[in-house]
């Protein structure tokens, strides 16, 4: 059976965010390949011929946007999904000697999943946390950051026992019903829509 | 509007893109994502110009620099350079390429240095090296050494995208021209960008690229990325001979170029013809050439004892004379095939006139002739258009393509003292399609899935749009009545059950009632032209059905066994193949390919185009002008058709038209009256015949099989022995 067969009322939410016109129908690309994702921890072939059929759309586009974004998997993960940041900054803080030290200890390559079913690891580009290099991601749970032979190890360890320890920066920050950004543990980041003012002239 | 290029003023209309208004002026920038039927893009970063627009000042006058009357308008220097391909000329804009600014020259260096940061340097073993724009943009425009020493990106180089098209994934450049093509002109989004930055790569996720027009993207492809696999590591572009002809598939008559190398037809490209097929052409006309130097007849064959010998023409003009010894001349039917040319036509119709005879025919045709009067860019600016019964894939792909054209809005480029624009700003990326401008009825096809109203019907005739009898048809039948430049599409499945008197008129009816221009595509290649010659049974003749109750025939290139009949009587054939019926035949007469034939064809609209000889090796084969001249001796008759020259002579007398000065492009030329007669059988579209295709184990073996297959054999080198016969000078 097909993902979105029985998910009817699901797909039609989604499709309901963007306009009912052909290129409208694509824009729900996105978040389809998300729900699926988030069910299955990547999006297998069959799956992404599926989403081009509701999107009306070739299965080559699908694997296109997918391939753009480094948080979208063609391959399964594993139940922690362990993403290094291996650009400049990291690179110079020692994410290579990180990466070396996941692949040894982890015994997995990108693109395989650990026996057990745990771990998957992925290089990727700057995840913008270039302060607190080097720095890994746990699939879209949040940012473990300075992270030390000792810390890495701690981590793993944590993981192997399924009881991941809280982030050092949780992603992602959502918009709540305010229009306020907050972060996962509840905190909330940046500015409110509401408390702004124009910069220039006029009264608000 | 005035646009100062290089300091020299050129006057241009509006909307002129900037890299037109360059290449206008005589001056040049590089550039490899632009091209003139796709939308630009910008993607490559070559056409890097300096712009510069003079600006008003709010009471509407030029901001002037200078005193007094040598006071001209200010420019303003955009602070960079500008890609030219995705900016619009404006009035009193100045540009400057590199010939004259040292910051586009350094530029468009950089950007070259960017380009072939990874792109392989095997320019020595690439199919496209010779004619590659990169590798003479890189000549003109780059630095001449590169400062990049560490590892180029490697990835598949023999990556196969269909059985046509290989793509050499090291020498992509990304230029997203092949993307742009498969989503803007056939409508088919199946080649993308897969991951992005360094590691981009084109590829598709549907198992391989749809047959129909996939080859283009070899002739856009800049680099030797994507390569045609049926003329891949056939020759080097210089060593082909190159020539431009028509081809005669089908009746589009599409612009080709032959590209010949020792005597073999190894490469068919596509030639611009604004006005026939844009720059495309079908996979049929691209790859399916490979008959033309696979098994050809080189020497005349008699039948000696029952078997076929090969002998020479003298031999077989001999034994002609002696088969048909003592038989009245009218009693040899004459039968050719309709793809010859109009010079074939006219010397096959005189040698009737000679030889009395009553059975002549030309197949296919259908048995009513109906002259279209819409061109194919009739057909691509129109606003609505009713194809009937017509699989336009199998009986001229071009036209499916020109319609589909006109769904995206019918955009015919302009053009310039360069040619057609490089750059038109009016084609957009992902451009909005209307179906609703189009109505199929028939049967299903490519064509039917872009159609706002597809009919499925099996028995098609006029009626079934005069008289509609289903919704459908009543909203194609509205969609001719409310547009404004409806063309009507008729195909096979209408002409062949056109009967001469019935169906003009109910034609006339339709097109006065709704003001359509009609296109009724022709049988083959140039039944529309040899329809103007007498080629047709006369009263008391045999027509080509009946074949099998000739006393005596002369074939020209057709293959009645192969469907079933069988000449009874004496059998001359003319053919550049042994085909079942030359098997059976008493004379086979080795005949050439439209590919090695100057003359004449007329496609789909009436337009006359020139076919050009290709340097084939073909032995002995003859065309039919002058294989009727011999026919003619061996029958003791003396004709005056003994050659091109005479036979556009009589072209000329007979339909009036000089096809001597035809320009490259052809021209349309009214051709005097048509004749018809029933058919006596049903004519079925075949775009791709068996002997188009390779043969299959040669088709799909890869260069591991082949090494291996070299291997078992015990191949070696050859080398020339230390000794030479004749001594060692």
């Amino acid at each position: 059976m097909t993902y979105f067969a029985d998910k009817q009322p699901l797909v039609a939410d989604i499709f309901s965010r963007y306009p009912g016109s052909p290129q409208g129908r694509r824009s729900a690309l996105m978040p389809l390949l998300r729900e699926v994702q988030n069910a299955h921890g990547y999006v297998s072939e069959p799956q992404m011929t599926e989403i081009a059929a509701l999107c009306g759309t070739t299965a080559t586009e699908v694997r296109s946007v997918m391939s753009f974004y480094s948080t979208y998997h063609t391959v399964p993960t594993g139940k922690y999904h362990l993403q290094v940041c291996s650009t400049l900054m990291c690179s110079l803080a020692g994410s290579d000697e990180l990466w070396d030290h996941l692949v040894e200890t982890l015994d997995v390559q990108p693109g395989e999943v650990s026996p057990d079913g745990r771990f998957s690891v992925q290089k990727v580009e700057c995840l913008g946390s270039c302060g607190t290099a080097p720095m890994m991601q746990i699939a879209d749970e949040g940012y473990y950051e300075n992270v030390t032979p000792s810390k890495c190890a701690r981590i793993l360890a944590a993981l192997h026992a399924d009881a991941p320890p809280t982030p050092d920066n949780l992603v992602p920050v959502t918009v709540n019903a305010e229009g306020r950004q907050t972060l996962a543990n509840g905190e909330m980041v940046g500015a409110s829509i509401g408390g702004l003012s124009p910069l220039t002239g006029g009264t608000a | 509007m005035k646009v100062t290029i290089d300091g020299v003023q050129v006057e241009l209309p509006a909307g002129t893109s900037a890299i037109d208004a360059v290449f206008h002026a005589g001056q040049d920038v590089p550039f490899f994502c632009a091209h003139s039927y796709l939308s630009p893009v910008g993607a490559c970063r070559m056409c890097l110009i300096e712009s510069g627009s003079p600006r008003k000042n709010p009471d509407g006058s030029f901001v002037m620099e200078g005193e007094g009357d040598a006071a001209t308008p200010k420019i303003f220097w955009f602070p960079k350079p500008m890609a030219s391909c995705t900016m619009q000329a404006t009035e009193g804009m100045h540009i400057r390429t590199a010939a004259t600014s040292d910051v586009v020259a350094k530029a468009q260096a950089g950007m070259m240095e960017f380009t072939l940061l990874n792109h392989p340097l095997d320019c020595p073993t690439c199919d496209k090296g010779g004619a590659c724009e990169l590798q003479d943009r890189a000549f003109e425009y780059g630095y001449g050494a590169s400062r990049f020493g560490f590892d180029r990106r490697h990835a598949d180089k023999h990556y196969p995208l269909s059985d046509f098209v290989i793509l050499d994934q090291e020498r992509c450049i990304h230029c997203k021209r092949c993307v742009r093509y498969f989503e803007e002109v056939p409508g088919q989004e199946v080649l993308d960008f897969i991951e992005r930055g360094g590691h981009t790569f084109i590829d598709t996720e549907e198992g391989g690229l749809p047959t129909g027009f996939q080859g283009n993207i070899t002739d856009i492809c800049p680099v030797g990325a994507l390569l045609d696999n049926v003329a891949r590591f056939r020759g080097r572009n210089w060593e082909y001979d190159h020539t431009p002809t028509t081809c005669t598939l089908c009746p589009a008559g599409c612009s080709i170029t032959a590209d010949a190398r020792n005597g073999r037809l190894e490469r068919v490209v596509a030639r611009e013809n604004r006005d026939v097929n844009e720059a495309w052409i079908c996979d049929a006309g691209r790859f399916g050439h490979v008959f033309a130097s696979e098994a050809r007849l080189t020497k005349p064959l008699i039948r000696v004892n029952g078997e076929l010998v090969e002998t020479g023409w003298d031999e077989a003009i001999a034994a002609i004379r002696a088969g048909l010894g003592g038989m009245n001349t009218a009693d040899l039917a004459l039968f050719l095939h309709a793809d010859s040319t109009l010079e074939e036509g006219a010397a096959l119709e005189a040698l009737a006139a000679l030889t009395g005879t009553n059975s002549v025919d030309h197949w296919p045709r259908y048995p009513a002739e109906v002259l279209s009067n819409a061109t194919l860019n009739d057909i691509a600016t129109a606003d609505a258009v009713v194809v009937l019964g017509a699989d336009l894939g199998a009986e001229a792909p071009i036209v499916e393509l020109r319609v589909l054209e006109m769904l995206r809005g019918g955009i015919l480029p302009p053009e310039y003292a360069h040619g057609t624009a490089i750059a038109d700003l009016r084609l957009v990326e992902r451009p909005a399609r209307k179906p609703e401008k189009l109505a199929v009825i028939g049967s299903a096809s490519r064509l039917s899935g872009n159609a706002g109203t597809f009919v499925e019907a099996a028995n098609v005739d006029l009626l079934t749009l005069i008289r509609p009898d289903s919704e459908g048809a009543r909203a194609a039948l509205n969609l001719l009545n409310s547009a404004k430049n409806p063309v009507l599409i008729l195909g096979a499945d209408v002409l062949n059950g056109a009967s001469a008197g019935a169906f003009a008129t109910q034609l006339s009816d339709l097109v006065s009632r709704t003001g359509a221009k009609v296109m009724a595509i022709p049988a083959a290649a140039n039944s529309r032209g040899l329809a103007h010659l007498n080629l047709v049974p006369r009263s008391g003749g045999q027509g080509y059905a009946a074949v099998n109750h000739t006393r005596a025939a002369f074939i020209s290139r057709l293959d009645p066994v192969a469907t079933g009949q069988r000449p009874s009587g004496f059998t001359i054939v003319h053919d550049t193949h042994l085909t079942a019926t030359a098997q059976a035949a008493d004379v086979v007469l080795p005949a050439v390919t439209n590919y090695e034939k100057r003359g004449t064809t007329v496609n789909v609209e009436g337009r006359l185009l020139p076919l050009q000889q290709a340097a084939l090796n073909a032995g002995e084969a003859a065309d039919l002008t002058r294989t009727l001249a011999a026919l003619a001796e061996a029958l003791g008759l003396r004709t005056r058709i003994r050659g091109l020259k005479s036979a556009q002579a009589l072209l000329q007398t007979r339909l009036g038209v000089d096809v001597t000065d035809l320009p490259e492009a052809g021209a349309i030329r009214p051709l005097g009256p048509v004749y018809t007669a029933p058919t006596g059988q049903v004519h079925r579209p075949q775009l791709w015949t068996e002997r188009m295709t390779l043969k299959p184990d040669s088709w799909k073996a890869t260069w591991v099989d082949r090494i291996e297959s070299l291997v078992e054999n015990k191949w070696e080198l050859p080398m020339a022995g230390s000794s030479l016969a004749g001594g060692d000078d």
